[in-house]
């Protein structure tokens, strides 16, 4: 079943008088339950497009359906996970994760079951209380995801979600987002322009070209999880986005 | 107006070699050398001058300060002007906050009132005070006006600054997770910008406590800046120089309890 559905989405700003084009015309179409990842050099308007799937920015012309609805402006039907997270540093874990389900309306007694339910998949137990700054990279991550699913969104948007950290912390942090999305199922996109994340974490990889940001790729990656990152198929998998990331960025 | 923060950078050598236990005893000892070098050096030229009307000992210096411990007069002035100290912060904090936060958050509100302040803020704040004595006579009306008026751009700028430095993010957050315009404000806008607006209140409470001494040498009969005054008119330049030590310390002391208060508020820093 289609859960959301990108038609012809263009976007272009004026600058001194002349119109740049960040986004040409990008449409395509993603299942419930998949993880989709976005790859692309940097500049290819990827952050760009998940913005305006986001709500946060306008598309100059084409339109986004999700469910069946048209998108337009922020909602707590997408859920977001910020590069850098954006827990609010003034919040507790606990009043991080509530946010979104008191502007919600939700009631009391099914927010602290949702509360709880979500601590217990972050294994963030004892740590409800802990301010942001007290956490480990990690720790903030699984709080952003969660924050994230509390509003009970239909759609998960990530946002390079492992950009700020090293190699080793990445791999770990990609097999702890695995094991909570497996947990929970929701249909994601992810923008990224690290190639190992894109083929551990997703059931699809679309690639968008650097010059006029389109679509220059969509395939899926039928590997069973979690994934053997030294499998001889995993590794044809990265070798052939490599080479067309590579392209991608020598268009531009 | 800079922006303070409230954090003593730590001295790298120190803290690096020494325990917590050993680095308070170096900080000790290093202010301790510090206001004895100041005593000795305040000792050696009063007794070069060799005259009390010039320059006091610290020794009669001490003796008078003890003094006024006894004076209750002293005490009803010093109380009087505290009290104006933070009747007149508390407007500057009352006024110079909301507008920072309008100023902050909407450009309209920005090109309506930068220019405006930035103009009047450049009127020297002593120049204010003939207007003051027009405006609200003698007494407490002029010098409540002088500390709010002296308070209120540190305010409102720092305010101002906090808002503006609000990383997009957070608004697009709370956005995405269904927060509106009011609810943004309360639980995004203001927590976030609590940290400068309180820097502001810091130097506000500084330059009140300025203003008001100034204010009091001309336009009241009664407050410390009186009692200061009246000590020169005596003649009692040992009694002058108690004043001024209290009057340090009052400041000093003011100053560490808006740290403390702040401090106590942005635990989550």
């Amino acid at each position: 079943m289609i859960k959301l559905k990108v038609d012809h989405i263009r976007k272009t700003f004026s600058r001194n008088g002349e119109e740049q084009i960040v986004l040409e015309d990008v449409s395509f179409s993603v299942d419930e339950g998949r993880f989709v990842s976005i790859l692309g050099p940097s500049g290819c308007g990827k952050t760009t497009l998940l913005s305006i799937l986001a709500g946060f920015q306008r598309a100059t012309g084409g339109s986004i359906t999700l469910g069946d609805r048209k998108v337009s402006g922020p909602g707590p039907d997408r859920g977001f996970v910020f590069q850098n997270y954006a827990l609010f540093p003034w919040m507790t874990v606990r009043e991080n994760v509530m946010f979104p389900m008191k502007r919600q309306r939700i009631p009391k007694d099914q927010r602290e079951r949702t509360f709880a339910r979500l601590i217990g998949i972050a294994q963030l137990e004892g740590r409800e209380n802990f301010y942001p700054k007290e956490l480990s990279g990690g720790m903030k991550q699984r709080t952003a995801f969660i924050r994230a699913l509390a509003g009970q969104p239909e759609i998960l948007l990530m946002d390079e979600p492992m950009g700020a950290v090293d190699f080793q912390m990445r791999q770990k942090l990609q097999e702890e987002l695995e094991s909570l999305w497996l947990k929970e199922r929701i249909t994601v996109i992810m923008v990224t322009h690290d190639v190992d994340e894109a083929v551990y974490l997703s059931d699809r990889v679309i690639v968008l070209s650097a010059r006029r940001g389109c679509i220059m790729d969509d395939s899926p990656i039928d590997l069973p999880r979690p994934r053997d990152r030294d499998d001889q198929h995993y590794e044809g998998h990265k070798a052939r986005l490599s080479a067309q990331l590579r392209m991608a960025f020598r268009e531009s | 107006m800079e922006k303070i923060t409230n954090q003593i950078p730590k001295n790298i050598s120190i803290s690096a070699f020494l325990g917590e236990k050993e680095s308070l005893r170096v900080r000790l000892l290093s202010q301790a050398v510090s206001l004895a070098l100041f005593i000795l050096l305040w000792r050696r030229m009063s007794l070069y001058y060799n005259n009390q009307l010039l320059l006091p000992t610290p020794g009669s210096t001490f003796t008078a300060f003890i003094g006024l411990f006894g004076d209750p007069e002293i005490w009803e002035n010093l109380l009087l002007t505290l009290e104006r100290v933070l009747k007149g912060f508390a407007c500057a904090l009352l006024i110079g906050a909301p507008i920072g936060l309008l100023m902050g958050s909407s450009k309209i509100a920005m090109y309506m009132f930068d220019p405006l302040l930035g103009c009047i803020r450049q009127v020297p704040l002593m120049a204010w005070i003939p207007l003051s004595i027009i405006w609200f006579g003698l007494g407490n009306g002029p010098t409540i006006f002088m500390i709010a008026l002296a308070g209120i751009f540190a305010v409102v700028l720092n305010t101002v600054a906090g808002v503006r430095n609000i990383s997009p993010d957070y608004y697009h957050a709370a956005r995405s997770m269904g927060a509106g315009t009011w609810c943004i404000f309360l639980r995004v806008v203001l927590p976030c910008a609590l940290p400068d607006i309180l820097g502001g209140a810091r130097l506000a409470l500084g330059s009140g406590w300025m203003a008001v001494i100034c204010a009091e040498f001309i336009a009241t009969s009664a407050g410390f800046g009186f009692s200061m005054v009246e000590a020169q008119t005596r003649m009692e330049t040992e009694k002058l120089l108690a004043l001024m030590v209290l009057g340090a310390l009052v400041g000093y002391t003011m100053d560490k309890c808006v740290c403390a208060i702040g401090n106590r508020l942005t635990r989550w820093k």
